[in-house]
């Protein structure tokens, strides 16, 4: 089937709207951190949406609990939803921000969409195709992070990076749409890098959340101290370290049986493909590699009862993995898996 | 469990070498250009067996002791898990309050009918429970220790399975030109590497002929050249003297015989020569596959050797242009598809060597016996010939035809891996994500003729703080059961006392904060 190029182009324009977006998003949400009402604030009332997050899922709470005496423990509940406090909370360059996420986010998918469109198959054939769905997942898993768990002002730092991955994408590993070689002609293709690609969008955000966790568990940890900080303005709207922590767990358990799954669903058509279900090719030993670090992560939290900053390097370590393969291994290294159409 | 995590991630950091240098049971060739460039270096490497990592005996080390700990994981663990389907919930503490998680309400019903209340929803949350004195224990999350052994012993099949596979499997390669046919026995393949227990009778006695092999490229756009489509029409029978079938033999379409399956995993081209000797007699007639040397263009390199040539054996060194163009006084390929197909030629007389020394490759040529002739450098397109100096003969490029290569592979131990690997992952996300958790309930009298009830939870881990959430959650259930089967009482203001902010109530000490 031909390619279309009208949709091909398209896209092409619709992500360079979602970067636009995007950039505009970030610009909101660093106001926010320099103008919005809770930097000025007292610390108290800044972190009352953290607590609603440990609090999430719970029996409705009566109103009125939320508003406790100075020095109550964070733990109780506060206001369930409606109550207008997550309203005030959000604040107004906040809004702005994840209007304009939003917006991006639909060029996003209008521009995934109308790419698998134009060739007539899913769009992750190639890197590039891989990075800009990579990064729709992403943002969609954020989204939808952000306003379950009202964590709105880790967007700076989600968004942020997502805006560089995808300028990079649009200017420097751009491919024009084109059919794919036989190697990639198969329904597994759809199961294979849909998996692996959903798991990377979220291990992403784990890995983002994982570093501003760490950067917020140094500044809390010094701050009892009694050392120097800096930037508290910024640390003071963050929600606590520990629920960012969760956070990133929850993502991670998210994205880690997809990866597993995807790693079964590849062994599967390399068994159908090539003759083998495993030949230890090198995006092969790198997926493996990738698949027990992190599930070197889960078992320490599962056992060991490790949190924090430990538990934080090993996912890390875990995501360096990752980009390796994705980078290194698919583009320098060759192998079997040579398909990132850059040459 | 934590020793087969250990030894898998040992198992993963011993495999880094193994994909950064070139491997030898998976590109020998690069393996001789890395020997080329690093001369010092490799037979370092090649002593620490970094060349071949994937069977070195310190990478078998790794894995059997993951198989000696799994092992001697298995039993233990299995005794575990059958006292514990049998195991009662521990008695209640006695103040619950100490409990990390906590919660206090008052209801109008008495002590026994407050506990048969949280008893009748703690059972409705499937916990296990165990009754005594003002008191309801509750325990749940049993499946963890049942998803540990699960990803144990799968594992232990799944290392077993591979080693099926490696016993009784066997791998082979094939090279088929369109018009040819081969029967799977062990003399007409190229390669054949057996499982240990395979021998040569043990092949399935199918054979394949290749009638036509179709190649499509992509002829325009910054694609160009690219294939997008291979199809090969095979015909094939099961046993020696059963009816032909057709078949389309795709990449990601494998035919699949008798166990055995059949992959279409290279293509090429091989000329077709005809050779007159001095003496006037055709001394070859037929296809010769030529190996491609660089994929944009196909441009593909091969030798012709003639030993029955007289009065000199005839040697040709070749290359293949499918669409040859001349850039700037050098030839190449323009595209992959044959649009102006030629061949260009060096022409050798001599001695081939093929009677004596070690066993020659088909696609090199010793030229060591042998003496160049001068023939003026041509490209010959088809039907054109050259003929050879001194009166050595003719040779005429008569045409072409297309080659596939063929990897068969039978493995048993497949689908037993198969399963092992999605069990072994069912049983390590039961252990990850249940856990074993406990729920106390007291009820008491209290002031005022009504009954005080406490709630407390303990998880031993709770890396997501969902047990806090389903804590909550629980004390809420109770607290509301308690509370919409007492006679009807003016609502209560929640908050009340300290310690507990009224239904639901997060403990304090909830730990780390």
């Amino acid at each position: 089937m031909p390619i279309n190029d009208g949709l091909a182009n398209l896209s092409h324009y619709s992500f360079v709207a979602t970067v636009v977006a995007y950039a505009l998003a970030v610009l909101a949400f660093a106001c926010d951190f320099a103008f919005g009402r809770d930097t000025l604030g007292p610390l108290r009332s800044a972190r009352k949406p953290a607590a609603d997050l440990v609090a999430v899922g719970a029996a409705p709470s009566s109103p009125g609990s939320g508003t406790s005496e100075p020095g109550s423990t964070p733990s109780v509940p506060a206001a369930g939803p409606g109550t207008g406090q997550d309203a005030r909370g959000m604040g107004r360059w906040v809004r702005v921000a994840i209007w304009l996420t939003a917006l991006g986010l639909v060029a996003h998918i209008i521009g995934v969409v109308s790419r698998g469109l134009a060739v007539h198959r899913v769009p992750w054939g190639d890197m590039y195709e891989f990075v800009t769905t990579v990064t729709c997942v992403a943002v969609i898993f954020f989204f939808a992070l952000m306003l379950r768990y009202r964590a709105y002002r880790l967007g700076l730092f989600v968004i942020g990076p997502v805006v560089i991955l995808l300028g990079l994408a649009e200017t420097v590993i751009y491919t024009p749409a084109g059919q794919l070689p036989p190697a990639l002609q198969s329904y597994w293709l759809a199961i294979h890098v849909t998996s692996i690609t959903l798991a990377t969008g979220a291990f992403v955000v784990a890995a983002l959340l994982a570093v501003v966790y760490l950067l917020a568990d140094r500044h809390a940890s010094r701050a009892a101290a009694g050392l120097p900080t800096r930037a508290d303005a910024i640390f003071r709207i963050l929600p606590p370290p520990k629920v960012i922590d969760q956070l990133a767990y929850r993502t991670v358990v998210f994205g880690f049986p997809l990866w597993t799954f995807g790693i079964i669903a590849g062994a599967i058509w390399a068994d159908m493909a090539w003759g083998r279900y495993w030949g230890w090719d090198p995006t092969e030993t790198w997926a493996f590699i990738t698949w027990v670090v992190y599930a070197g992560y889960l078992h320490a939290r599962a056992t060991a009862g490790w949190r924090g900053r430990k538990s934080a390097y090993i996912q890390l370590v875990g995501f360096g993995c990752l980009i390796f393969n994705t980078v290194v291994v698919s583009i320098i290294i060759t192998g079997l898996h040579s398909y990132a159409g850059l040459s | 469990m934590r020793t087969a995590l250990v030894l898998l991630f040992l198992l993963a950091v011993a495999s880094v070498p193994g994909s950064v240098l070139p491997q030898q049971g998976i590109d020998p060739q690069a393996v001789q250009q890395y020997y080329a460039a690093h001369p010092a270096l490799a037979p370092l490497l090649d002593r620490l067996s970094l060349f071949n990592v994937f069977a070195s005996p310190w990478f078998a080390a790794i894995y059997l002791l993951l198989f000696a700990s799994l092992a001697g994981c298995v039993i233990p663990r299995a005794f575990r898990l059958a006292g514990s389907a049998r195991q009662q919930p521990p008695r209640a503490p006695a103040n619950l309050s100490r409990l990390p998680l906590a919660a206090r309400h008052e209801t109008q019903l008495t002590p026994d009918e407050a506990l048969a209340a949280a008893a009748a929803v703690l059972t409705g949350r499937r916990f296990r429970l165990r009754t005594g004195d003002g008191w309801v224990a509750a325990e749940k999350g049993y499946l963890r220790e049942a998803g540990n052994l699960l990803f144990h012993l799968a594992l232990l099949v799944l290392l077993g399975a591979v080693c099926v596979g490696g016993m009784f499997g066997y791998k082979a390669n094939r090279l088929l030109v369109v018009g040819d046919s081969f029967a799977n026995t062990a003399t007409a393949l190229d390669a054949f590497h057996p499982g240990r227990a395979v021998s040569a009778a043990d092949l399935q006695p199918f054979t394949i002929a290749l009638d036509k092999f179709e190649a499509s490229y992509i002829t325009s756009g910054a694609l160009r050249g690219q294939p997008s489509r291979f199809d090969a029409l095979i015909r094939y029978a099961p046993q020696p003297g059963a009816a032909m079938r057709g078949y389309s033999l795709r990449v990601n379409h494998p035919l699949t015989v008798d166990g055995a399956r059949v992959f279409l995993i290279g293509h090429g081209y091989a000329p077709v020569f005809r050779v007159t000797d001095g003496t006037g007699r055709v001394v070859f007639n037929g296809p010769v596959p030529f190996i491609a040397a660089e994929q944009a263009g196909l441009t593909s390199e091969g030798v012709i050797k003639v030993p029955d040539a007289r009065p000199r054996q005839l040697g040709f060194a070749g290359v293949f242009l499918p669409t040859a163009v001349d850039a700037g006084g050098k030839l190449g390929s323009a595209f992959p598809a044959p649009l102006n197909p030629a061949v260009s030629l060096v022409s050798y007389a001599g001695n081939l060597g093929m009677n004596s020394g070690p066993a020659q490759s088909v696609y090199q040529l010793d030229t060591s016996g042998l003496r160049q002739l001068p023939v003026a450098p041509r490209p010959l397109a088809p039907g054109q010939s050259i003929k050879l100096p001194d009166g050595y003969g003719t040779l005429t490029f008569t045409g072409y035809r297309q080659w596939i290569s063929l990897a068969i592979t039978y493995d048993p131990g497949t689908l037993p891996a198969l399963i092992a690997g999605m069990t072994a992952l069912a049983g390590l996300l039961l252990s990850f994500f249940i856990r074993r958790r406990r729920m106390f309930v007291r009820a008491y009298p209290g002031p005022g003729g009504r009954t005080v009830v406490d709630v407390g939870g303990l998880a031993r881990s709770d890396a997501a703080g969902a047990f806090e959430t389903e804590f909550t959650t629980l004390a809420g259930e109770i607290s509301s059961a308690h509370r919409g089967s007492e006679p009807a009482v003016p609502a209560r203001s929640p908050g009340r006392g300290s310690g507990a902010g009224g239904p639901p109530a997060l403990a304090d000490q909830t730990e780390g904060e």
